[in-house]
């Protein structure tokens, strides 16, 4: 572990972590309790969760596989989602939470959001104000930060899910969208986490992923990461301003990087090093 | 079906020399199979060998996974052309008004492309997926309710015997204008408060109609039954962008249109003015024009909290406003977008891809402009719900034609 990792902690189990994740207006905020654990030669457990300087809760997200894309009955699908099976050969951290302007700012020294509020998820940022944002928590943190790839967003949105949430009561369960919103972003986590304690991958802002955007989905079954060419980055999940299907789990949309949007944000991915027995 | 190429976007002209330059095909293999083995040819019958019937089997045959392996029309005459001009054994050329019926008993095809008069696609297109051949259809689809009904049983058959049909709208079939609508849809102009739809074009098909059978059915663009008038036949392609943008079927539809240039009972409209209402209270206006020399346009323009979408066919596509689209222009779509869904029509065969997504579409918005015409024929306000409960069948003159 660098010397720059400064609270490495870990989350008990899984059912801590989504209790603590959900904090609405009636249920207040629940710290997860964390314990700080040494250096290991074998890969974290599912689910555990570590939090870096900036208090960024991320959590362990094991290989596996998982089928991509929708069911041609889906409701609100559109013809980008074909189903395809998808295999992620390496573990990694993702962030609990969407990027909020608190841990935004501390980085990156300004916000451009047009509704402010350090425990709101950070927007109006570009694809390339993303990239460098990882780039800056790398240096601050010794570890390599990234966005995520779009496989990578989609496996951790499902969960294990199939359908076009991954709870159990639609998109008013999961995500802030146009329809309960009242068209502003809302304070992360104050939806129901996923069955792997991931809050707002549903609603709230989109979130930048690495990948170039194309129609059919390109490239390798495993790890797949975009095509080599294209003008526009993919961008997941929706957000407040849009509908509930642009929400669902293989909903895909595409921005201009240049855009700075006040829908999208980011969530970024740690890399987790490979362990003894490679994975 | 004739797409009638009066616009200077459609360019049509330049588009069926390029066309004929290329038909040179080569039959590389038999077509007994379905679509199945790799190294096969779709076997394809066509039913209608008018302008269009010609024109887009030049498409198919370009492709190179089809063997053009029959046709039928009710004019020999077009008959005989087309399948010298395609290669189409004489055996395998069908003529009269039962030519599909003849075609789908005789010939030996996986699948038919129906190129007809469209009072004619649903009969011709139920028989083809009973017989269980793939379908790819001209647009529009139907003339009448009961016509439209008849082609969404049939997609759904079609879907439940494994086969393939699809309808070819060539915006559709385009990756700008799809982008743009999934925008739309997924919210990024906000909530959808009203819009504009607009077909203008010149004065084509002529202003009058012949007075016996044979002549109205080689002319049957200019009659309001077998055509389905204008708005069903032609400015359905801006009524369908709408429809796909909105998402919904329309509640009503009022307004007005008639004949400025062209006279005769049952003889084509030259205009239309309508205002439709789809759910949410958002109203759609349209216009059409053909006739006239001012400038050609199909277009839909929807307005929402947000932004705007503001297409056009053959030329710009873009989303303004919050969250912008560049999109771009689409330029040549009236051949570009058909030789997509032949290609897509393909892909769907040989890949089993059934589930034939271009026909509900499709009959909500050819439902959309029977709405419409109601509505302009009878001067009243016309609702969907009445229009349904009513399913009124156009009955077409088809006395002293032959079998």
């Amino acid at each position: 572990m660098s010397g720059r990792w400064r609270n490495p902690c870990v989350v008990a189990g899984l059912a801590v972590l989504v209790a603590g994740c959900r904090r609405g207006a009636d249920t207040p905020p629940q710290p997860a309790p964390t314990t700080r654990i040494a250096p290991a030669a074998q890969p974290p457990k599912p689910g555990e969760v570590v939090t870096n300087s900036l208090g960024m809760k991320l959590a362990y997200v094991p290989p596996g596989e998982f089928v991509m894309g929708s069911g041609v009955d889906e409701p609100g699908r559109h013809d980008d989602e074909a189903r395809h099976p998808v295999r992620i050969t390496r573990g990694f951290h993702l962030g609990v939470t969407e990027v909020t302007q608190g841990q935004w700012k501390a980085v990156s020294g300004f916000n451009r959001s047009e509704v402010e509020g350090n425990d709101l998820p950070v927007s109006r940022i570009s694809w390339q104000h993303a990239v460098t944002f990882c780039k800056q928590l790398s240096r601050r943190e010794g570890r390599t930060y990234r966005l995520p790839t779009e496989a990578e967003w989609e496996y951790a949105c499902r969960a294990g899910s199939t359908g076009p949430f991954a709870g159990t009561g639609g998109a008013d369960e999961m995500a802030w969208h146009m329809n309960n919103s009242d068209d502003v972003p809302h304070p992360v986590a104050t939806k129901r986490p996923n069955a792997w304690g991931f809050c707002d991958l549903h609603g709230n802002v989109a979130e930048w992923c690495a990948d170039r955007y194309a129609r059919d989905y390109p490239g390798a079954a495993a790890d797949p990461n975009g095509p080599a060419e294209g003008k526009y980055r993919v961008v997941r999940g929706g957000s407040f301003g849009h509908f509930p299907r642009a929400c669902r789990s293989a909903a895909r949309a595409s921005q201009n990087p240049a855009y700075q949007l006040q829908q999208v944000g980011l969530r970024v991915v740690m890399e987790t090093p490979p362990t003894e027995n490679g994975t | 079906m004739a797409d009638n190429g009066t616009t200077k976007r459609l360019a049509r002209r330049d588009v069926l020399k390029g066309a004929a330059a290329a038909a040179t095909f080569t039959i590389l293999s038999p077509s007994s199979v379905r679509g199945s083995a790799a190294n096969s040819k779709i076997a394809l019958g066509v039913i209608g060998c008018g302008g269009r019937g010609n024109w887009v089997t030049n498409l198919f045959a370009k492709h190179g996974g089809y063997q053009i392996a029959a046709c039928g029309d009710y004019f020999p005459d077009r008959v005989k052309g087309f399948g010298e001009k395609h290669g189409v054994p004489a055996g395998q050329r069908y003529t009269g008004l039962k030519n599909h019926e003849k075609l789908l008993a005789g010939a030996k095809v996986d699948a038919v492309a129906i190129e007809s008069p469209p009072y004619f696609h649903p009969m011709q297109a139920a028989a083809a997926v009973e017989a269980g051949k793939h379908v790819y259809c001209a647009k529009p689809i139907a003339v009448d309710v009961p016509g439209c009904l008849t082609i969404g049983e049939a997609g759904k058959k079609a879907t439940a015997k494994k086969l393939v049909f699809l309808v070819d709208f060539q915006t559709r079939a385009n990756a700008i204008y799809q982008e743009a609508v999934k925008r739309v849809h997924n919210g990024d102009i906000g909530r959808l408060v009203n819009g504009v739809a607009q077909y203008f074009c010149g004065l084509s098909f002529g202003t009058t109609l012949p007075g016996d059978a044979e002549g109205r059915l080689r002319k049957w663009q200019m009659d309001q039954v077998l055509s389905g008038d204008i708005l069903v036949e032609q400015n359905i392609h801006a009524l369908d962008v709408a429809c796909w943008i909105v998402d919904a079927d329309p509640v009503s539809a009022a307004g007005t249109g008639g004949r400025k240039l062209r006279k005769g009972d049952g003889v084509i409209y030259d205009h239309f003015n309508l205002v439709y209402v789809f759910p949410d209270e958002t109203p759609i206006s349209f216009t059409s024009r053909q006739c006239g020399k001012g400038p050609s346009d199909i277009g839909c323009f929807v307005h929402g909290s947000k932004g705007t979408i503001d297409t056009h066919y053959s030329a710009d596509v873009k989303v303004l406003g919050d969250t912008p689209y560049a999109g771009g222009n689409t330029g040549g779509l009236f051949q570009s977008g058909c030789v997509e869904n032949i290609a897509t029509f393909h892909k769907s065969i040989t890949g089993g891809v059934t589930h034939n997504p271009t026909v509900a579409q499709s009959v909500r918005s050819n439902l959309t402009c029977v709405l419409g015409r109601q509505a302009a024929y009878t001067g009243q306000k016309a609702t969907w719900d009445e229009m349904m409960k009513s399913a009124s069948k156009l009955g077409a003159d088809l006395k002293g034609l032959k079998e």
